[in-house]
């Protein structure tokens, strides 16, 4: 007989065993908690977050936290949505700041409110120590859902080389879409029918390209979705319509902007090598761009036809629904120590996003940095005009509804308005069963 | 047992030949158990992880979760029909046709080439083969961002050569028209060096004396190869015929690393759409339902394609 009677025991034996070395383990030590961590950028990060999670425990020996690396933003919302599905949920998240709406709406988020109301402090004053601009992604039905942590706005670069070359002044960066327009024909160089140096470049890849069409929008006085309602886009309005109407007119009527769909790599690449003497980029690239342009570089504000407008990009902090007590207490600890102003301060100047706690932008040594580097304040600045990132039910199947058309208009096989019609369309398609639960059903 | 009385037999009597056979199956059974036992890892994981899969699948595809607060409820056949009525899904079996047509007859045409050239034991050869095989190596993911440098517009490798000869720079991966087609250039350029290997293999199995009786009778190199060397070779192209057809469908690596699908759906296949659904969509009814029926259309092809093998071997 294979299955002896002392297998089984032996089995058995190992089974219990087993159990007994997990379970003291689990009711002694300290609480041990899991930090879901993306990387977005470059791999730098992830040694940085080894060293913050390291300071943490030191000062803190009740709880040991681990960062996990997840991956890009998606991926992360993926694998955050896998662990939870499985029963085993990570503690905290870094979760791109435009996904806590879809995650709340499938119950995904542990509400903030009752840990905000332990500590003491009402919702007012904890949200008062982040940026306004930045509370929209955080906050769903007035409740706090996410802590702010890193984030960006997309902004204007300018070869400030190539534009003295062209006669132009780097110092007063264009501010219109006219100017920029302007601008851009100057800085565009041919040979022949050839293109040797493109004007501007504006990134369309998925992710990208929804950012920068809702970065049009709002400059063009619009919105893109219903910033209280999960279940409304306004593909279809003239304000999204005159965004992309000017974003064809660059690539076919002026012919500065290349065509077809380009990733965002590609466009700094394209920008580094001087192929393109503009473009329009996160403020995350901006640590890239220092270190690898080779020539005197410019930012500047995302320009207007309408308005200065801009939305804001980033990721927030989330505690996941269905943690025990123990490490939801844990994880909200580490969120509020890697949101503190020191900490958040440092994190910005280690990664070059910015800090969302306002309160690090008078430590002493983020003076100090600001000082060195005057090109990190631009971001900071259009904060005052920053709006709340696109976030819907779907959130991502929604923005690829527009960000597939768009990128037909990009490669000339379809006109603006028949492209965002049809993304209208599609969109209405993917946000209806929502809808159908909730706007559409009446009592 | 004779013929002559079958009706008359009574039941205690079909009794004992059953038990006998029992006994015999017991007896080969025991004498097989080793390789049973060996078997037996491969076995649990199969059922886990293939089988038991695959029956999650069925149960999947007959649901159906509208939105987070509607109860999970049962559909039957609706996410199947669903799925068939999706452009996406219909536009990605029809951009992995053009990917499997399109990638299999060009890689299998170069390995064969590749073969026949290298086919000789030569120092030379070998550096060659070792060569055309490094690809195979490159795992898709660090080939796909290899290329993504390659086909960057303006400024990547590509046009870096290209671009001096071309009045305008396609936008490689950028514009639908030509993106599943770069997506086509890196499966060829990984396959055709692994599929050389089954014809390099095939090409010793072509036995020497044939090809030697062939060269006395004053056959020519073409004459060879058509009449000796291919008939030869069919099991072998049969055989890579169906890791061609299967590797289409079942790698995605390079569209996640470089397109997503994009642009605008361009480079869609069927296993990203499934993906889409389940991920993106967070719609798992959809995603068991394509699943379904890409599982369907491949086993309906890997039986055809064996049976097809078979009765070749078997006929004349």
């Amino acid at each position: 007989m294979l299955f002896s009677r002392r297998l089984m025991l032996g089995l058995a034996m190992a089974g219990s065993l087993a159990g007994a070395l997990t379970f003291p383990a689990m009711a002694e030590g300290p609480t041990e908690i899991d930090l879901f961590f993306p990387v977005p950028v470059d791999g730098k990060l992830a040694r940085d977050m080894g060293t913050l999670i390291k300071e943490f425990n030191e000062g803190h020996p009740n709880i040991k936290a681990t960062a996990v690396y997840t991956g890009s933003y998606d991926d992360t919302l993926i694998k955050t949505r896998a662990a939870i599905k499985a029963g085993k949920p990570p503690s905290a998240v870094i979760m791109s700041a435009n996904f806590l709406l879809d995650m709340q709406i499938e119950n995904e988020l542990t509400n903030l409110d009752p840990l905000i109301a332990a500590d003491g402090t009402t919702k007012e004053q904890f949200l008062g120590q982040f940026f306004p601009a930045l509370q929209g992604n955080a906050v769903i039905n007035r409740s706090v859902y996410g802590v702010p942590f890193h984030n960006s706005t997309p902004l204007l670069y300018i070869n400030a080389d190539k534009a003295k070359e062209a006669g132009l002044d780097p110092s007063k960066p264009p501010q219109t879409w006219a100017e920029l327009t302007d601008w851009a024909k100057k800085l565009t160089k041919r040979e022949g029918d050839k293109v040797t140096q493109w004007g501007i470049a504006i990134p369309c890849a998925y992710d990208y390209c929804g950012w920068m069409m809702e970065t049009l929008t709002m400059s063009n006085g619009g919105r893109y979705y219903n910033e209280e309602f999960g279940g409304e886009v306004y593909y279809d309005t003239p304000s999204m319509l005159g965004a992309l109407s000017w974003w064809n007119d660059l690539v076919y009527k002026h012919k500065v902007h290349a065509p077809g769909a380009t990733p965002g790599p590609a466009v700094s690449t394209s920008f580094i090598s001087g192929n393109a003497a503009m473009m329009m980029l996160s403020t995350g690239s901006l640590t890239y761009v220092r270190d690898n342009a080779k020539f005197a570089y410019k930012v500047a504000f995302i320009p207007r036809n309408v308005r200065n407008a801009v939305p804001i990009g980033g990721a927030s902090l989330i505690v996941p629904a269905g943690l025990e007590a123990d490490k939801q207490k844990a994880a909200w600890t580490l969120i509020k120590w890697m949101t503190s102003p020191e900490k958040s301060g440092w994190w910005s100047r280690a990664t070059g996003y910015f800090a969302p706690n306002m309160a690090a932008y008078k430590t002493p040594d983020m003076v100090d940095f600001l000082n060195k580097n005057p090109d990190a304040k631009t971001a900071v600045e259009q904060l005052d005009v920053a709006k709340p990132w696109f976030a819907t039910y779907k959130t991502v199947p929604v923005r690829k509804n527009l960000e597939d058309e768009v990128m037909l208009v990009l490669n000339g096989k379809k006109q603006p308005k028949e492209a965002l019609a049809a993304a209208q369309k599609a969109a209405d398609e993917t946000l209806k069963p929502y809808n159908a639960e909730t706007s559409l059903k009446l009592p | 047992m004779s013929l002559a009385e079958p009706a008359a037999l009574p039941v205690a009597a079909s009794a004992a030949p059953r038990l006998r056979l029992l006994k015999r199956f017991l007896g080969r059974f025991k004498a097989s158990l080793p390789a049973y036992l060996l078997l037996l890892p491969s076995l649990v994981f199969l059922a886990l992880f293939t089988y038991g899969a695959m029956g999650r699948v069925f149960v999947d595809a007959l649901y159906q979760r509208a939105t987070p607060k509607a109860p999970i409820r049962f559909v039957g056949l609706d996410n199947i029909s669903a799925v068939l009525a999706d452009p996406a899904f219909t536009g990605a079996v029809i951009n992995n046709l053009i990917y499997a047509v399109g990638t299999a007859i060009p890689s299998i045409g170069l390995a064969l080439l590749f073969a026949l050239a290298l086919a000789r034991t030569h120092a030379v050869n070998s550096v060659l083969r070792a060569a055309l095989f490094l690809p195979v190596l490159i795992p898709m993911v660090a080939a796909s961002a290899l290329f993504l440098f390659i086909f960057l517009p303006n400024v990547g490798l590509l046009d870096y050569y290209i671009g001096r000869l071309l009045p305008v720079l396609p936008n490689w991966l950028g514009d639908p028209d030509i993106a599943l087609s770069a997506i086509m250039v890196i499966t060829i350029w990984k396959n055709a060096g692994y599929y050389m290997l089954f014809f390099l293999a095939g090409l010793q199995a072509v036995p020497e004396d044939v090809m030697e009786a062939a060269h006395l009778d004053g056959a020519g190199p073409f004459m060879r190869f058509r009449h000796i060397i291919l008939p030869e070779l069919k099991p072998t192209f049969l055989f890579v015929i169906v890791i061609a057809t299967l590797n289409a469908v079942t790698q995605v690596d390079h569209v996640f690393v470089m397109t997503k699908g994009g642009p605008s759906n361009s480079t869609n296949l069927v296993l990203f759409y499934i993906y889409q659904q389940a991920v993106e969509h967070y719609d798992i009814g959809k995603a068991s339902a394509a699943t379904l029926l890409t599982l369907a259309a491949l086993m309906g092809l890997t039986a055809l394609s064996f049976r097809t093998m078979a009765n070749r071997e078997g006929g004349p």
